[in-house]
């Protein structure tokens, strides 16, 4: 209590010394009358009195000590003269407070972001041990990851992988939500029951699926995100038990899950179980799969384990690829955060470094100062200050300079964080909760100590040898040593500089390659949106024709739109590709051989006219060849490369199917034409996946046809496209007000999308290269002030001996020059090698580009020479009677 | 406890302001020096001004209440009496001085 009640006292320090001079005064006036009544005169009773009671002064000033905090009132008349004397230099202030807020500043932003998105990326339980299963086909084509598991796949991982403790599977669907509000298509994810125990989750509402619930015939149930039960259903806690409709069957809602669970994506609104038994166990590839490992399994152990059951089924059952599949299982940390985290760690090492680089420049710009200042300091320890009060005097500047430095820093990092969030990959975990947050807070407090005491002690190491500085008496003999430090902390600079300037430079080309790669197709002024189509109300493949045939018709009407077409998927779309073995009529296998795996896809007539898709031979598929139900197929030109190689395959027939069906004319696809390569998954893909059009038939046509109660549709405008969404809407609404529109986008929203995380890697290396530039510009500033505050006296001379202000000038420049120059060529030998580190992220740009060497490096030389000009100038401006007075 | 208990000194100084203002009633700093020569017959002559501080003190440590009035001769003063908290820090007092006066009486006794 009275500890708290003395710093209280602080404020009312005024108040109490006035009460105490009355006491004091009253009791001196009283002492006085007594002795005057004692016979002693005015003078000699006034004396007495002070004789007798001591110093009044003194009694005052021990009376406040006994009860105000007076060391919090030293502390702050420290720091209050210490503001004064940085005021006094607001050159020195500004470039200091600006050099640390900048490196505190990206140091926090970078670190919040590590901390969210790679210490902390998903937050399930010891969520190391939980794998992301990536299978894939190398030798056909089929990327990892990509829909590669059968049901088959599963019961043989659950019950014969040792190294898996449980496995899941899940599917990412999307359906129409109706009952209750407007008709919505959500995502949803048909999961195995075991999802909840793979990734160790629960609801926080009601309870996850029983594995009775995930057996065909099973009751219908569903657990919702916390984001579709807010919003749709007002976070409603009476919700458990009642139904909701998902593509027209009603499911009971048993649980809600958390806000933060958004596996295997954030945009995932309800989870549904996938109904299986291991005697329905089948052959399509269309699940992905996580699993959790047994104690002590590692990952790759768990490939080589998959590997050798793969060999195991494809004697159970062949002719479904199993010898060709290679499990890739990797940590679903891996997976996730994968090829950013390398990126993240190499900015936060940089920024890390630009911390350290800020520190040793406001310690050089200190120690300026303080030997500036030696006399005062010299003064003061010659009239008793102590070395604590010294360390104080010190102290308080360099914490002041860093908590300004840390206040503006953390108001620049929120900046930086908006923008790094705005930049971010949407695949990239939990970006989106990257804030500075109480953890990023306190890693930003943490420095601002840190740099505190990193700068603030410097000068007072140098302060020890007073003796010496006595000796000295404060001339201008400075040792070279000193120069050859600062010298290396400049060159130092300027390397580190470069490396971040190479780097994100690289980045930089880097983007601007990978968006200068034709998607072959037209992205401009084109809306996109899904449309699924619920089984209840649409049983079958004529009635599903039908209906695109209506939305298609409805949307032509809508003004400002001049082209409309429909397809099962769009490029740079995930979760709706489906593929299949692809066999062609007359060209035999030889054994051991396989069909390639090609992505199937329907389409409404005049698909490749709205997308401005570039035939490259034969004809595309027509409005009639839809009507007609002709089969027919477009194959892309990666198909044609691969499968028909030096054959014109216009007139070829095709067909699909899991193995070899008799031959015969059923089901045979008729290549009519050609069509440029499309990007599937990402822009830049290495190799051109293989994709066969066909028409929407109304009818089971051809084997394995591609689902088409979902598709996405493409309204090519002659005005904004985003304008036209409410028309559309209501378009669609004319054929079925129970129709809802999904994944409202622009084509080219959808080409932005897919260069997003090189985007974000750009900007994180762009603010490290930035505070890199800026923080080697005031240093190399602030050395180059220095040697030339140090060589006043005898630049004063040169200049008295008729030396030329410009040759004085020169001097100095070139004096840099060499420092910069030798920084530079660190700074280039170390991009190469760092150039290693982020060739994997790079697109279409050597790590050695030598465009970006360049175009830096002169950058920088530019840079550092201005940098060096300006003391120079000053030098060179100095008048010689000045220069050699100061003396 | 508060700590300044070991302080022989100003423990003393304490005991004998509170002994003093318990006897007395409210007294203001000129009238408890006077008090305090009084009752050591003139043989414990401190300075004046030094009664302060511990008058602060002891209010700050809620032993004493000060309030202001006026003196005989019309002066504005603060008058101090000893609160409930102050007598038992009283009784606290002097049952230590009692015990230390005794052990080193006998002491010198036996020595």
């Amino acid at each position: 209590m009275s500890p708290i009640r003395r710093i209280w006292n602080v404020l009312r320090r005024r108040r109490l010394d006035e009460e105490l001079r009355q006491e004091v005064d009253t009791h001196l006036a009283l002492i006085e009358e007594e002795e005057r009544l004692n016979g002693l005169s005015v003078e000699q009773a006034r004396r007495r009195a002070l004789a007798r009671f001591g110093s009044p002064m003194a009694s005052r000033e021990r009376s406040l000590e006994a009860i105000v905090a007076t060391w919090l009132e030293n502390l702050c008349k420290d720091f209050m003269f210490a503001a004064r004397r940085l005021m006094r230099s607001p050159a020195f202030t500004v470039a200091a407070v600006l050099t640390l807020a900048l490196a505190i500043g990206a140091n926090a932003a970078i670190f919040a972001v590590v901390h969210r998105v790679i210490l902390n990326p998903l937050p399930f339980a010891d969520s190391a041990r939980v794998i992301s299963l990536e299978d894939g086909m190398p030798s056909r084509n089929v990327p990892f990851g990509f829909n590669s598991l059968t049901t088959q796949l599963y019961y043989a991982y659950l019950e014969r992988a040792h190294s898996l403790e449980s496995v899941a599977l899940y599917r990412i669907e999307d359906r129409a939500l109706t009952g209750q509000g407007d008709p919505e298509r959500v995502q949803t994810a048909r999961v195995t029951p075991s999802l909840a125990s793979v990734l160790r989750v629960a609801p926080m509402i009601g309870r996850w699926f029983t594995e009775a619930e995930g057996v065909p015939g099973g009751p219908q149930v569903a657990v919702l995100s916390y984001g579709l039960w807010t919003r749709r259903y007002g976070a409603d806690p009476n919700i458990l038990g009642r139904t909701v409709a998902l593509d027209g069957v009603s499911a009971a809602v048993v649980g809600i899950m958390p806000a933060w669970f958004t596996f295997p994506n954030v945009t995932v609104d309800a989870w549904t179980p996938l109904s299986l038994t291991r005697a329905s166990a089948a052959e399509n590839y269309s699940f992905t799969g996580v699993a959790r490992l047994r104690q002590g399994a590692t990952a790759s152990g768990a490939g080589a384990e998959l590997n050798r059951l793969h060999a195991d089924l494809e004697r159970e059952y062949p002719g479904n690829g199993y010898s060709q599949l290679v499990a890739a299982p990797a940590t679903l940390i891996e997976a996730t955060t994968g090829r950013v985290s390398g990126a993240l760690w190499i900015v936060l090492a940089s920024v890390g470094l630009v911390l350290l680089v800020a520190c040793a420049n406001v310690a050089n710009l200190f120690l300026v100062r303080s030997e500036i200042r030696q006399r005062e300091v010299m003064l003061r320890t010659a009239l008793g200050a102590d070395r604590s009060a010294i360390a104080r005097y010190f102290l308080c500047e360099s914490v002041l300079l860093s908590m300004t430095g840390g206040i503006l820093g953390f108001g620049l990092a929120w900046g930086a964080i908006q923008l790094l969030v705005a930049f971010g990959p949407s695949n990239l975990p939990r970006l989106t909760e990257v804030r500075l947050d109480g953890v990023a807070l306190l890693f930003t407090l943490g420095l601002v100590m840190l740099t505190a005491v990193a700068f603030g002690g410097l000068p007072l190491l140098r302060s020890t040898p007073i003796a010496a500085a006595l000796r000295d008496g404060g001339r201008g003999g400075t040792p070279g040593s000193r120069h050859r430090i600062r010298q290396l902390l400049m060159g130092g600079q300027v390397a580190l500089a470069l490396v971040l300037l190479i780097a994100s430079g690289l980045m930089l080309r880097s983007f601007q390659e990978l968006r200068a790669v034709n998607p072959n197709f037209d992205a401009s002024s084109a809306l996109t949106f899904r449309i699924g189509l619920p089984a209840a109300d649409y049983p079958d493949r004529g009635r599903i024709a039908a209906a695109h045939g209506a939305i298609i018709d409805e949307l032509s009407r809508v003004p400002g739109a001049t082209a409309v077409s429909a397809a099962t998927c769009l490029p740079l779309v995930e979760g709706c590709n489906q593929g299949g073995a692809l066999f062609v009529d007359g060209q035999a296998m030889q054994p051991g051989q396989q069909p390639p795996i090609v992505l199937r896809r329907a389409v409404a007539g005049g698909f490749f006219e709205t997308m401005g898709m570039r035939m490259v031979r034969g004809r595309s598929i027509t409005r009639g060849d839809v009507e007609r139900n002709e089969p027919i197929a477009v194959i892309t030109e990666g198909l044609a490369r691969v499968t028909f190689a030096g054959i014109d395959p216009i007139g070829r027939r095709v067909r699909f199917g899991n193995r070899a069906l008799p031959s015969g004319d059923a089901g045979w696809l008729t290549i009519a034409g050609v069509v440029a390569d499309t990007p599937v998954l990402a822009l830049g893909e290495t190799r051109a996946l293989p994709q066969l059009y066909m028409p929407i038939f109304a009818f089971r046509q051809v084997p394995l046809p591609p689902r088409t109660d979902a598709m996405t549709f493409v309204v090519k405008t002659a005005v904004p496209p985003a304008g036209v969404t409410a028309a559309a809407r209501a378009a669609v609404a004319r054929v079925d007000p129970k129709l809802a529109l999904a994944q409202i986008r622009t084509l080219q929203e959808l080409l932005d999308r897919s260069s997003s995380q090189m985007a974000f890697t750009m900007v994180l290396l762009a603010i490290a290269a930035v505070v890199a530039l800026t923080l080697g510009l005031i240093g190399t500033y602030g050395v180059m002030s220095y040697i030339v505050s140090q060589r006043r006296a005898e630049i004063g001379v040169r200049l008295a001996l008729g030396a030329a202000p410009g040759s004085v000038a020169g001097m100095i420049v070139r004096q840099g020059g060499r420092v910069a120059l030798a920084g530079i060529a660190i700074g280039f030998i170390a991009a190469i090698a760092a150039g290693r580190l982020i060739e994997s992220l790079l697109y279409g740009v050597s790590s050695r580009d030598p465009g970006v060497f360049g175009f830096t490096t002169l950058l920088l030389l530019a840079v550092a020479i201005i940098a060096c000009w300006i003391p120079a100038r000053r030098a060179a401006r100095l008048s010689p009677l000045e220069a050699l007075r100061t003396e | 406890m508060p700590k300044h208990t070991n302080d022989r000194l100003q423990g003393t100084l304490d005991l004998l302001i509170l002994k003093i203002l318990d006897r007395s009633g409210p007294l203001h700093g000129y009238g408890l020096a006077q008090r305090i020569h009084q009752a050591t017959a003139d043989s414990l002559r401190i300075e004046e001004g030094s009664l302060y501080p511990a008058l602060q003190r002891m209010t700050h440590e809620k032993w004493l209440k000060g309030q202001w009035g006026t003196t005989d001769t019309g002066r504005k003063a603060r008058f101090y009496t000893v609160t409930a908290a102050g007598r038992k820090q009283l009784e606290e007092e002097e049952r230590r001085w009692v015990t230390l006066t005794d052990a080193v009486n006998r002491a010198l006794r036996f020595a």
